[in-house]
This record gives structure tokens, C-alpha cells and sequence, in this order.
């Protein structure tokens, strides 16, 4: 089994049914030159990539951009057409008044799974006493969240918000919260793996592919900026497998992946494992 | 006179041999256009289009060689982050085996049939798949 904890649902036909939303899902997420698909040639993708499972995540920019990239009902629409396929998460702009409102909905009626914030796209410091209620808010439902976190190439975005060492904090203060620094922070692995070493409640994913080829930047990041037994040794309850579509194809990662040397319960821990625990869906 | 038809076809692997030589000649045949010539044209930069025999033997020899010219795992400076897509560029393999099958293929029509030799299938070829794919056929006479 094997599920892709980070997906962006922006091109999925489904819900593209306006030129000016997806006009404006394009220039704020930066990426162009795509045009929307159905779910026959989502899933004949993942079919090849044998990835059974892909989490969908939103993001609300209301206060810094005057709107959302995806929305929540958008994603849930997605979620309740394939839920067997689908994972939803929910997205909020921690500066909206309503922001509390908001994911009492995506959790209790809209039953997303987690929530999906970008620091550096949505400008707040994750450590922000601003954010505690929203923490709350996801521990009262036991909802994980997945950051963004390192580099981020959306346009007005800023890196030192979503640099790891702005959640160490967050991970202090709520232990019990599981969080997501998505893409290894990348280029702060090192960072990323101080925290996971110090914080269990703290996961990462593998969606690291800024430079290179996939298999050099699997290599690089596995054998390179981590010692080549790190995960075995330590860290393999804590990544999870996310391709980052449409920036980055799930088979190509896979492919990568699959010639990193590992033991099999840390692969089986990185494709499925970790998220199903992530998510709630599997006892710690 | 020009007529502009499309056949779209979703590939489901990476690297992928199509035959479209059956509907090209039916959308000849059901043409208005009686005598002139027709285009098959791919509307992409990691996909070719090749007249060739329709065998599978044919088919592994050409794409092995193929894989011998432009291997996956060279390195190629394609494999980087392009502003222009907001992704990285990872398929430079596509584009060097699709500039080497080219873009299109050409043959006569006359009386309202493809003229063309008994062993020449006309194939859209994949290299950066799985996607949906757009060709254009496009038929041009009197």
C-alpha cells in the first residue's frame, strides 16, 4: 500500500468550472502551462505509481490574497466522490476572524481529516501566540496539520516564516498534536532531522525535488544531508511519501525512492504506515 | 479545402507505442476532401509520431534504442526547478526521443483514400506519460 500525503487538488476537473478561479489558482500557487484532468487520467496515474491513496490539501489566503487556492467544500466534493481514494484536509487563514467557525465546519460537517497551513505563503510565524487557539481547535477534533516548511516558490511567499526552527515551539507546547513539516524543510534537513530526533509528534515528508533528478535528490537526501542509516536507525516512524503533484510526479519520486537502500518495515513505514498513524487512522 | 480533426488518446504508462493508423484512415475516408494530402500532427514536446511496420518486435528494438540514446538517468541539466511551470523539468528523455521521431508524419490522399505502403502503420508514441494526448489530423486538398 502506499499513500501520497501531499497533493494539490488545483488542476483536478472536478472542480474547475470557472476560468477567473482557476486563473487565480495558477498566478497564487505558481504553477502554469497545465491544463485541468479528470479522475480517469488521475487514476490511471496512480495506478501506475501504485499509490492507492492521495491527501488532498486546500489553502485559504483570504487576508494576504483575497481568496482560497482550494477551497474546503472543494476538496470535501473531491473527498466524497472517491472516498476510498481520497483523503481531505481543510485549510484556514489564521487571520480570519471566523477561523475557529471555519474548522469546527471542515471537521464536524465537511469531515476533513487534518488541516494544511503555509506559513511562508500565508505570512504568520508558526509560533505565533496567535495560533494557539487554532492548535486547540485541531488537538479538540485530534486533527493532525501538515505545514508547508523550507523553500517555497509560490509567488509572495516568505521563506523565514515557514523555517523549522519557527516550530519548535509548537511542538513543545503541544506534544499531543501530530505536525507535518512537509518537503524536509528542504534545505534544512538537518533542522528537520533535530527535530524529529527531539519531537516524535513531528513528521516530515519526501517531497524534495528543487534540484536534480529524482534519483539524485532521493540519493542526496537519504545518503548525503542524512546518514545513509539515519532513517532506519531513527527516523522511520516519522516520513511519510508525498510527491508535491503537480509540481512533482508521484511515480517518478517512487521510482527514486525504490533505489534507496532501507529496511522493508521502514519503507512500508514511510508508504503507508506513518500517514495511516498521522492521520488518526491507526493506533499509535 | 481544410479539414482539421483531433484524436485524443490517454497514455497509461511512462513510455508507451500507440497505433492510430486504423482512425486516421477513417477520418480520411469519411472526408470531404478527395485528393490532396493529410497531416498527423502531435500537439505536444514529449511525444512523437513515426510511420513504422506494426510489430511488437519493431516496437522493442526502436524503443531500446531509443533508451540507449537518451537514458533515463544521464544528467541532464532539464532536471531543475522552471519558474515558467512552477515544477521541475524531470522528463528530458521525452523531449530528445520525441525530436527524434518528430512531430508528424505526411502522406497523399487520393480518391478519397490514404495512399501508403502496406506496412506502414502510423503510431503516436509516449515518452512522458501517463496523460491524456491531443493529435491533429488534418486533411488538405479538394
Amino acid at each position: 500500500m502506499i499513500i501520497d500525503m501531499h497533493v494539490h487538488p488545483i488542476y483536478y476537473k472536478a472542480i474547475c468550472k470557472d476560468e477567473k478561479e482557476e486563473a487565480f489558482r495558477s498566478e497564487a500557487f505558481g504553477v502554469f502551462k497545465q491544463s485541468p484532468y479528470d479522475y480517469d487520467e488521475i487514476f490511471v496515474e496512480m495506478k501506475y505509481a501504485k499509490v492507492d491513496m492521495a491527501a488532498l490539501l486546500p489553502l485559504d489566503v483570504t487576508t494576504t490574497e483575497g481568496g482560497v487556492i482550494v477551497s474546503n467544500e472543494q476538496v470535501a466534493k473531491i473527498a466524497a466522490d472517491y472516498p476510498e481514494r481520497f483523503i481531505g484536509f481543510a485549510s484556514v487563514d489564521p487571520r480570519r476572524s471566523d477561523a475557529l467557525e471555519i474548522l469546527d465546519y471542515a471537521f464536524s460537517t465537511l469531515k476533513l481529516e487534518g488541516l494544511k497551513l503555509n506559513p511562508a505563503k500565508q505570512h504568520f510565524y508558526p509560533n505565533d501566540k496567535m495560533m494557539d487557539p487554532i492548535y486547540k481547535k485541531c488537538l479538540e477534533y485530534n486533527k493532525p496539520i501538515i505545514f508547508h516548511a523550507g523553500l517555497s516558490w509560490e509567488p509572495n511567499s516568505i521563506t523565514e516564516y515557514a523555517h523549522p526552527l519557527k516550530f519548535e515551539e509548537v511542538a513543545v507546547k503541544f506534544p499531543q498534536l501530530r505536525i507535518c513539516l512537509a518537503h524536509f524543510a528542504w534545505p534544512f534537513v538537518r533542522e528537520m532531522v533535530m527535530l524529529m530526533i527531539k519531537y516524535s509528534n513531528v513528521y516530515t515528508d519526501t517531497s524534495v525535488l528543487y534540484l536534480d533528478s529524482p534519483e539524485e535528490s532521493m540519493k542526496r537526501l537519504f545518503t548525503v544531508d542524512m546518514g545513509s542509516l539515519w532513517v532506519d536507525r531513527a527516523l522511520h516512524k516519522q516520513i511519510m511519501f508525498g510527491s508535491n503533484g503537480p509540481r512533482f510526479r508521484q511515480f517518478k519520486l517512487l521510482r527514486a525512492l525504490e533505489q534507496i537502500p532501507m529496511r522493508e518495515t521502514s519503507r512500508d513505514n514511510i508508504y503507508y504506515r506513518n500517514a495511516l498513524r498521522f492521520i488518526g487512522r491507526e493506533e499509535f | 479545402m481544410v479539414e482539421l480533426h483531433t484524436i485524443n488518446w490517454m497514455s497509461e504508462r511512462p513510455e508507451q507505442f500507440h497505433m492510430i493508423t486504423k482512425e486516421v484512415h477513417q477520418i480520411v475516408e469519411k472526408s470531404s476532401i478527395k485528393n490532396g494530402m493529410v497531416l498527423i500532427v502531435t500537439a505536444h514536446t514529449t511525444t512523437g509520431i513515426m510511420v513504422n511496420e506494426g510489430l511488437p518486435c519493431v516496437e522493442t528494438d526502436i524503443a531500446d534504442t531509443l533508451d540507449r540514446i537518451a537514458p533515463v538517468d544521464a544528467e541532464y541539466v532539464h532536471a531543475h526547478f522552471l519558474p515558467s511551470y512552477g515544477a521541475t523539468g524531470n522528463n528530458s528523455t521525452g523531449h530528445i526521443k520525441s525530436l527524434i521521431c518528430g512531430n508528424h508524419c505526411a502522406f497523399p490522399v487520393i480518391n478519397g483514400k490514404i495512399v501508403c505502403g502496406g506496412a506502414q502503420d502510423i503510431y503516436i508514441i509516449e515518452f512522458d506519460g501517463p496523460q491524456t494526448r491531443k493529435i491533429y489530423v488534418e486533411i488538405i486538398g479538394e
